[in-house]
């Protein structure tokens, strides 16, 4: 891995936030409404509307409005949400950490359950552990997050069985066990379904590890099957898993939108619904590009990941 | 190794290293019971070698794993014994058999760049052996594994211990399971078809460095192999084995001297023998010339725009040097060299599928480009592949395969198509019915004949043979090989006939070129083949070469 | 399909499929009661002779929505793949089968979108085409179309580099015929099975949308919109929520199913 290779995969990351950023400015473009009718509401006089209008920009063709906006974007000015009356670097900046510390919750448990599920049920293969462990991962990727949730609060969150807060959120401030007694079931419920989908990709690598040339001349070596599991196949299989596991953040990351936004977690995903529901453009725009941004940039971490576990990667 | 070669020679010799005593296995499928392995009798005594002969599916293979103990759980042991110096293998248990493997019988794999792991350096893979049987620490593994390394020719040992698989050639990761598989001093070793992955000279160099390390340890071993030329090389005694049976055994110059079993004739008369000429007379050098090329010159890879322009990609690589050939009509140019030398390459170009620079003068056309040759050119020229597998559209039923160049180039119309088809499959010996099947439903060597009938039915000028009988089993090849030199005759075609086997090419080809590393090194008339004159690399490829076998 | 069958993922996906199937052509018919029917005495009961599921706060029976409410989720996600697949594979096959610039181009601009999660993406589009179910349709099969044009792709790009298409590039076939005859339908296996496992995606995200009320609007008995109406009952009666929930699993995992047994049989290294 060389410093050229991490450059260029950085470039390749600022094109896809080109693209991500064309895309959501052509679609907020199309939004029906105008901005300036949003700010000032409806009973604006037209001198006033146009007076905004010519401060925001908005007479501009739309090339000049774009590139105003991703040049703010890559500056750091990420313009001021239009129903919250505040800049919108601040508002996601404090919504990001705490979606962060949901989806990091959510990748621990995912990561620490689903690979060594996935591993176990390949070395169990075809037993009744196997099967087990298989039927859970089918039905766990059938079930749709906001249902997970709506079934965890009923079941967990009740008003005659509330072990567990139904919803918001607690910083580390008011003690960590209230902050973890609202973590729970958020992250539970993004667990669910890539642990399921995590533990079966796992479960494949590794069978296809295990029924390879070199396990078996391993095993015909006479070592022990400890050293022929965690030396030889482990290895092999975590590479693949590794790259499952990123391309499951993309599904994590949308999964956010769903379960912020049932249990009220005060985070990013909640906030793009806002948005989205009151076309709050700017909050809209820079939230997408943020989530675009966090999944580029885990692949590339995911991609370093897989060169240090498999020496016949080589980025140059 | 040397200080436990005493301890080996200590031991008592009465006893066979290996037997098996009436071994017979058989696999449960869901249609039944199916028996790989008859009542299967073998004795291999120290330091001598046994070559156990089969084609694919006879059995050969699953008498090894049996041997590992190795079965997969749908194995039935139906009778016999198999026999460790005395001791039986079928009685060990599951503890005693992991002490025996790699320590008292080591294996040698097919393919060293699938029995390797690729996330362990080589070293690694060694010296996890040594500590495992021998007890070693690390760092004693790693220095006796040097000294292995040293023994069996690699020449800085030191470096290849730290490499990876990738990072070594073929050769070289052949070596190494060959060095782990002596490391232990075994009593034993199973060698699956060791060289068939490999280059003739890397074979010809691991066969010599396997025989110099049998004499050195006494080591007695089983030679599992489809190839008899290679077997009779090296082993000291043959067995025979068709369906699970050995039908013949015996030392091996008697065996191939007197063949008395059936089978074992038809298989000594498939292997390639370079003394008899399957192809008639090279056509007068008055023959008009049909193909020819001039600086032919194919480069591969290269970088697109956007490649160049985000840094990426490989540099272009030279497949094919200036290569200047022609062949006469009814001519066949043996096209011979080992994998990446080439010979696929240049084949690609003349058949149109590459780009290429210089030039190809071919019947009455003359081009420069690949964008140049007519449909004309490309009728006038078929090209055969190595593997029908791929080569045939698997969505395609055979008879419209055989029909599309009659389509395309317009040679033939209405029931015609059919009756022409009909006419083609009974030209390659195969049944008229087979119109209706789809390729996976046919044998390898039927496929073959399926996609040589698709050649012939264009009526080609130029047939380009690409390793056509590589894929096949060996009494398959011969067949493959007799009928296309029976339709080039019939149809008078020239034939470019590219291939690795030297014994094949020699019982075909009029003249052959040769080529390494993309360079056309040698040219010479089929008879000229071991005259002194001959380029050093044709040299070195007829000494690696195992002698063809005469009964 | 006998293989199928024969197959124990198969056979589990398939059964799971015909129940859902019936329940698509024949929920209305078959349904007890008239799902919009107001049973004013009887609300947020649990299973009873009556009411077989319970009933929720309007005291209409869970049963007859859930049979009625199969059509609409179930066509919904059968639709987006569809729309899907069409857009996505015929822009896979383009770029796979002219290669050069143009697939470089294509493939940096697919990179770009599967950046956004799909989720997001088709909540963007809803949001300008403006709710509903068809427009959810559509937005789910924009979001999906990036994901099956790289898969449609790289499937062309496997073919294309097989012998028997250099073998008829050899013979001097037209482009035409080698994708048509030669490529196309060596590559509908794998979109099949890619599609069938979309469909059970399509499924989910539709209920998504209608719990974000952002899909199928009331009066429908879409699965996730009935969800999403019962949230606040759903401590009194948690059928109300659990029955479309467990609807919903159900038909996308049958669809699931379905997709890796289909896999599993298309696959040449799973054969012989």
């Amino acid at each position: 891995m060389s410093a050229a290779y991490l450059l260029r995969r950085l470039a390749a990351i600022l094109i896809v936030l080109l693209i991500v950023s064309l895309t959501v400015f052509s679609i907020t473009q199309i939004l029906p409404g105008n901005a300036a009718v949003m700010i000032l509401g409806e009973y604006a006089t037209p001198a006033q509307l146009q007076a905004l209008e010519l401060k925001l920009g908005l007479d501009q063709p739309w090339y000049i409005q774009y590139w105003r906006w991703f040049s703010g974007m890559l500056s750091g000015d990420w313009g001021v949400s239009m129903r919250l009356s505040q800049p919108v670097a601040a508002l996601i900046g404090e919504a990001f950490w705490r979606s962060a510390a949901l989806a990091l919750a959510s990748l621990a448990t995912v990561t620490l359950i689903a690979i060594p599920l996935g591993i176990l049920a390949a070395l169990k293969r075809g037993t009744i552990v196997d099967l087990v462990i298989g039927l859970f991962a089918y039905v766990g990727t059938a079930v749709p997050e906001f249902v997970t949730a709506t079934l965890l609060l009923v079941f967990l969150a009740g008003p005659d069985r509330g072990f567990l807060p139904a919803g918001g959120f607690a910083p580390l401030s008011e003690g960590i066990g209230a902050a973890l007694s609202h973590v729970v079931l958020p992250a539970a419920t993004l667990s669910l379904i890539l642990t399921a989908h995590i533990a079966r990709q796992v479960r494949s690598e590794m069978s296809d590890v295990l029924s390879s040339d070199y396990i078996r001349a391993a095993r015909l070596k006479g070592l022990s099957e400890r050293s022929v599991v965690l030396r030889h196949a482990l290895r092999n299989a975590m590479a693949p898993a590794v790259a499952v596991i990123s391309l499951d953040i993309g599904y994590l990351l949308g999964g956010i939108l769903v379960v912020e936004e049932v249990f009220a977690w005060p985070g990013l995903g909640r906030l793009i619904i806002y948005a989205l529901q009151n076309r709050d453009l700017p909050v809209i725009q820079a939230a997408t590009l943020v989530l675009a941004f966090t999944y580029a940039l885990s692949n590339l971490v995911s991609d370093i990941v897989i060169a240090r576990l498999d020496p016949r990667v080589r980025y140059a | 190794m040397t200080q436990n070669t005493a301890i080996a020679s200590a031991r008592p010799d009465a006893r066979p290293a290996l037997e098996a005593r009436a071994y017979s296995l058989a696999y449960e499928t869901p249609g039944g019971l199916v028996q790989a392995l008859k009542s299967i009798d073998i004795s291999i005594p120290r330091g001598k070698t046994l070559g156990l002969v089969g084609e694919s599916g006879s059995g050969k293979t699953s008498l090894a794993w049996a041997i590992m103990r190795y079965l997969p759980r749908n194995a039935r042991e139906l009778g016999g014994d198999l026999l460790l110096a005395g001791e039986s293998l079928r009685a060990t248990s599951k503890s005693q058999i992991a002490d025996i493997r790699g320590a008292r019988i080591g294996m040698v794999f097919q393919d060293p760049s699938t029995s390797l792991n690729p996330t362990l350096t080589l070293g690694e893979q060694l010296a996890e052996t040594l500590i495992r049987h021998r007890k070693m620490s690390k760092a004693q593994a790693f220095s006796e594994g040097e000294a292995l390394l040293a023994r069996t020719g690699i020449t800085r040992p030191a470096a290849m211990m730290k490499r990876y698989p990738h990072e070594a050639s073929g050769g070289e990761k052949q070596r190494v399971v060959i060095a782990t598989a002596f490391a232990c001093d075994p009593e034993c070793i199973l060698f699956d078809e060791p060289t068939t992955a490999l280059d003739t000279i890397t074979s010809r160099q691991i066969l010599d460095i396997f025989q110099t390390l049998q004499e050195d340890t006494g080591v007695a071993a089983l030679y599992i192999s489809h190839d008899l030329a290679l077997v009779s090389r090296i082993a000291h005694d043959v067995a025979v084995i068709h369906r699970g049976e050995i039908v013949e055994r015996g030392a091996t110059a008697t065996l191939f001297r007197n063949p008395q079993h059936d089978y074992t004739r038809a298989l000594i008369a498939a292997a390639p023998r370079p003394d008899i000429r399957l192809s008639g007379p090279a056509p007068d050098i008055a023959a008009p010339t049909v193909l020819a090329t001039q600086d032919l010159t194919v480069r591969y890879g290269g970088r697109s725009l956007l490649q160049k322009l985000m840094g990426r990609g490989e540099a272009a690589v030279e497949g094919a040097r200036k290569i200047d050939i022609d062949v006469r009509e009814g001519e066949i140019l043996g096209i011979v060299g080992e994998s990446g030398s080439g010979k696929s390459t240049i084949a690609r170009a003349i058949a149109g599928i590459a780009d290429f620079n210089g030039t190809i003068s071919f019947d009455d056309h003359v081009v420069q480009e690949r964008s140049a040759i007519s449909r004309s050119y490309r009728r006038a020229a078929q090209i055969i592949f190595q593997n029908p597998d791929a080569s045939l559209n698997p969505r395609q039923r055979v008879g419209e395969i055989i029909a599309r160049p009659l389509k395309l180039y317009g040679l033939a119309r209405g029931s015609g198509i059919e009756a022409r088809v009909a006419e083609l499959l009974a030209q390659v010996r195969l049944p008229a019915d087979f119109a209706g099947r789809y390729p996976h439903q046919l044998s390898g060597g039927e496929k073959q004949r399926v996609a040589i009938a698709r050649a012939f039915a264009a009526r080609p000028k130029l047939v380009i043979c690409d390793e056509i009988t590589s894929s096949l089993d060996v009494s398959v090849q011969a067949a493959v090989a007799r009928l296309l030199v029976d339709l080039q005759a019939e149809s008078k075609a020239s034939c470019l006939f590219i291939t690795h086997d030297l014994n094949l090419v020699r019982q075909l080809a009029h003249r052959i070129a040769v080529v390494y590393r993309g360079d056309l090194v040698d040219l010479f008339e089929a008879a000229d083949f071991d005259a002194q004159k001959r380029h050093p690399y044709t040299r070195a490829l007829l000494e690696a070469m195992p002698p063809p076998i005469h009964p | 399909m006998r293989e199928l069958l024969r197959h124990p993922t198969g056979l589990a996906g398939a059964v799971l499929l015909a129940i859902i199937a019936v329940m698509t052509i024949f929920g209305p018919l078959i349904a007890p009661y008239d799902p919009q029917q107001f049973h004013p005495l009887s609300r947020l009961q649990g299973p009873s002779v009556a009411y077989w599921l319970g009933t929720d706060q309007f005291g209409r029976d869970i049963l007859s929505r859930i049979l009625t409410g199969a059509r609409s989720t179930i066509l919904f996600g059968l639709g987006a793949t569809m729309a899907g697949v069409a857009a996505g594979g015929a822009i896979g096959l383009i770029a796979g089968a002219i290669g050069g610039a143009v697939d470089s181009l294509i493939m940096r601009l697919l990179d770009g979108l599967l950046a956004v999660p799909d989720l997001l993406f088709t909540l963007l589009i809803v949001t300008v085409l403006g709710g509903g179910s068809g427009h959810a349709m559509l937005a789910v099969a924009i979001a999906f179309m990036p994901g099956l044009a790289r898969i449609a792709r790289s499937t062309v790009l496997s073919v294309r580099t097989r012998e028997f298409v250099l073998a008829a590039q050899a013979r001097g076939e037209s482009p035409a015929y080698v994708i048509a005859c030669e490529i196309m339908p060596n590559t509908i296996a794998p979109i099949i099975v890619e599609a069938t496992i979309r469909v059970s995606f399509a499924i989910m995200l539709g209920a998504t949308l209608g719990f974000l009320g952002l899909g199928a609007q009331p009066p429908s008995t879409e699965w996730g919109l009935m969800i999403a109406e019962a949230r606040q009952y759903m401590f009194r009666n948690p059928i109300c929520v659990a029955a479309p929930g467990v609807a919903i699993a159900l038909a996308a995992l049958g669809f699931n199913l379905l997709g890796d047994a289909l896999r599993d049989l298309t696959d040449p290294r799973g054969r012989r």
